[in-house]
């Protein structure tokens, strides 16, 4: 058996439905991000370079595409005796009807044979659906060191957003002595990031109570972590300094992107802390006779003949000659005809943009998320006209 | 069908020198396009045909392939594949006992053992795609004892020198092999691919070494293709020899163009290789870019024109790369110009501010070379 054994568990069961049309058919942690990323990359890089090697992927809406995208484990060097990426969707089950996770807390108890099974000292609960770099190995020696029962991954956040988020009241020792979530009045400005240790045995006593507990919410946030703070079990704050973001609507996604850009990003993915994905064995990046590339981040398998400003272009994009990208995200497959100019657009995959079609503008405040469906409907008001 | 062909990967032979580039790895294992090797075209050949036991015969300094080449990496079968890397033992000794036939014969058995009734042999320096299948196919069809793949080729006074020239009758078979010395611009170059039953194979190992023990695989077949039925198949595309480093900088030159690539890389027919995860490439305020190919991984902050810039490729401001090829991980420091210049990896070029090669004769900067 090993030693300190923790076994990973990402909740990637979410919709995002603030993301609108990129989430019709996919799950929000599968959503394209930074020119060759799917934004699970992230956590499941992490896990692999944390010498985790047993990883719980808990799935829910659309799971298809995330599902067969996880499992492929060697993409992550997830693919070692005695661990790999397991895909954990709802089921049925000889006890109960066949229902899906009530919340985060849910998914987890509905899978407690599986940490069983895996034999797990420790549980590692994350979010599929968010970008930063984070080594979860040194996060549980710190709940080791400090004999807690549960740590929770915290970073100090501006207060004005601070009643947005989970937020921790500390003592000196950063022992968590009260959680609010979403306060109108603060007490802190020491926001959860929704990434827990749990020491197994506890955490698995908590979860059955709180399956039978009808007024649970069955969440780690809102019952969970109060219920441990109630019964004065050790909570720890771990603090986190760096890049952290939650994806959660089309702005930020494009904001998250755009990061990319800027000399003094806090998120380097140059660096030896890989961010493995699958490579999908596209040709070198081709830059055209006519481009004019600055200020971009362009990725494997795009072909840049137009002019790109200020702009991230992900895998096996066209932007075709005379054709103007400015302050724009193109995500997979997105052809851009000549005379196109998009301005301050989220591009969503596999958009063909029509020669000569203009779209965005360096006015609007709110970044235009561009579909088929949207392409279609200003072709059709032009025509109509 | 597939199941019963070995697939054969040959090291190069002796006219092959990559000047520089050789010193640190075989001429199959040079960089193309900042992101593959060329042994990739051969392997992906071999896999995209679905010919998933292939055994790869290596020269000398085997490092770099023996990392770089696994299954994984090829979209091989993990349990019906196989591929054998088959290194020769004798590159301590004299070189001109170093030949492919020797090593073949010394590791005859893995040839011997196999249950595929065909082979195909294929060099490990060339860039071409090709469905060997329909090359066996062909070979079947025509009760061929041999069937060798060749190009028809406008540039032979330039490239391809050294190689073999097909002499064809109207029938397509082949009546005379000969050397191309370059005096002319149109030749039918082999492309140094064949086809046979192994058996005939192993029969050519044994001959050709009973005759001379210095003996490669073209001596033999020239040696006793008049007693075979040998016919020719035409590829009909884009076909490369790295045999120099000037044909290795042409080469990429001529690949290079957007057209170029689409024509030999198809989502049909994929080049597999080993990945590194590298991150896109940023290009900064500065970064002025035109006509290149650019690997993953790159900050670009200079200019970089008609040039190919391998992974993980620093460019700092004011630098001028213009008709050159960057190999991954080099960096060129502020203000440098470099014209037709060759950078091995991990090259560090600072202080030289000017480095021209000529039209001829890239200059080459060896591997983490600082200048």
């Amino acid at each position: 058996m090993k030693k300190n054994n923790m076994v990973a568990m990402i909740l990637a069961g979410g919709r995002g439905s603030r993301l609108y049309d990129l989430t019709t058919t996919i799950a929000k942690p599968a959503v394209h991000y930074g020119g060759r990323y799917r934004i699970i990359d992230f956590p499941l890089s992490n896990c692999a370079n944390s010498n985790i090697s047993t990883v719980g992927v808990l799935l829910q809406y659309e799971s298809v595409v995330l599902g067969s995208y996880v499992t492929r484990e060697y993409t992550w060097g997830l693919n070692m005796n005695g661990g790999g990426v397991f895909a954990l969707s709802p089921r049925e089950k000889d006890s109960s009807d066949f229902g899906v996770y009530r919340g985060t807390a849910d998914a987890i108890t509905q899978n407690l044979d599986f940490l069983d099974n895996e034999e797990a000292d420790y549980v590692l609960i994350l979010s599929g659906d968010h970008i930063y770099k984070m080594n979860y190995d040194k996060m549980l020696q710190a709940h080791i060191k400090s004999k807690a029962e549960a740590t929770i991954a915290v970073m100090e956040v501006p207060m004005k957003e601070a009643s947005r988020m989970g937020i921790m009241s500390t003592n000196k020792e950063d022992r968590v002595v009260e959680f609010q979530e979403k306060p109108a009045k603060p007490k802190s400005n020491l926001a959860s990031m929704g990434i827990y240790i749990f020491s197994y045995k506890t955490l698995k006593k908590y979860l059955k109570e709180d399956d039978k507990d009808v007024n649970s919410n069955h969440d780690f946030g809102k019952d969970i972590i109060p219920k441990y703070l109630e019964e004065g079990l050790r909570v720890q704050a771990y603090r986190f300094k760096g890049y952290w973001k939650d994806v959660g609507t089309i702005d930020s996604l494009w904001e998250a992107n755009m990061d990319l850009l800027d000399p003094n990003n806090t998120l380097d993915l140059f660096d030896d802390w890989k961010i493995y994905s699958d490579d999908g064995n596209p040709v070198p990046q081709s830059i055209g006779d006519n481009a004019k590339i600055k200020a971009a981040y362009i990725t494997q398998g795009a072909r840049v003949d137009g002019e790109v400003d200020h702009s991230v272009v992900f895998t096996n994009c066209f932007v075709k000659e005379g054709a103007k990208v400015v302050d724009t995200v193109l995500m997979n497959d997105v052809v851009v005809g000549s005379g196109a100019k998009l301005t301050r657009c989220l591009v969503a995959d596999g958009t063909k943009i029509p020669d000569g079609m203009k779209l965005g503008s360096s006015k609007s405040e709110q970044i235009l998320l561009v579909t088929n469906k949207l392409v279609a409907e200003q072709g059709g008001k032009k025509h109509g006209k | 069908m597939a199941n019963k062909v070995l697939g054969i990967i040959n090291f190069e032979p002796s006219y092959v020198h990559v000047e520089g580039i050789e010193n640190y790895r075989p001429a199959s294992a040079t960089s193309v396009l900042g992101r593959y090797r060329v042994i990739d075209f051969a392997m992906s050949n071999f896999a995209n045909s679905g010919i998933q036991k292939i055994n790869v015969y290596i020269k000398s300094k085997p490092r770099t392939l023996i990392e770089h080449i696994n299954g994984t990496n090829y979209n091989i079968n993990s349990k019906r594949g196989i591929i054998r890397l088959l290194p020769s033992e004798r590159n301590g000794g004299n070189e001109i006992y170093n030949t492919d036939l020797r090593v073949m014969m010394d590791h005859v058995e893995y040839l011997e053992s196999s249950s595929a009734n065909y082979v195909v042999i294929a060099p490990s320096h060339f860039i071409y795609t090709q469905d060997f299948n329909k090359l066996v196919d062909e070979h079947i069809k025509s009760k061929n004892d041999i069937t060798m793949l060749y190009q028809i080729v406008n540039n032979a006074d330039k490239n391809f020198v050294m190689c073999d020239t097909l002499d064809i009758d109207k029938n397509g078979k082949v009546k005379g092999i000969g050397r191309n010395l370059g005096n002319n611009k149109r030749q039918l170059i082999s492309l140094e691919t064949y086809v046979m039953s192994r058996k005939l194979f192993i029969d050519l190992i044994y001959a050709g070494l009973a005759i001379s023990s210095a003996y490669s695989l073209r001596d033999a077949i020239v040696a006793s293709y008049k007693n075979y039925k040998v016919g020719a198949y035409c590829h009909g595309a884009s076909a490369y020899c790295i045999s120099s480093l000037m044909a290795y900088y042409n080469s990429t030159m001529h690949i290079r163009k957007e057209n170029e690539v689409k024509a030999l890389i198809t989502d049909e027919w994929p080049i597999h290789t080993m990945t590194s995860d590298s991150c896109p490439t940023l290009y900064a305020d500065t970064a002025d870019v035109k006509g290149s190919i650019i690997g993953n991984g790159c900050k670009i902050e200079g200019k970089v024109i008609n040039s190919v810039i391998g992974r993980n490729v620093v460019i700092k401001k004011g630098a001028v790369i213009k008709d050159s090829i960057i190999l991954p991980n080099a960096t060129i420091n502020k203000d440098v110009h470099l014209d037709k210049c060759v950078v091995d990896r991990y090259a560090i070029v600072t202080h030289a501010k000017d480095l021209h090669g000529e039209d001829n004769n890239p200059l080459y900067v060896a591997r983490r070379d600082r200048i």
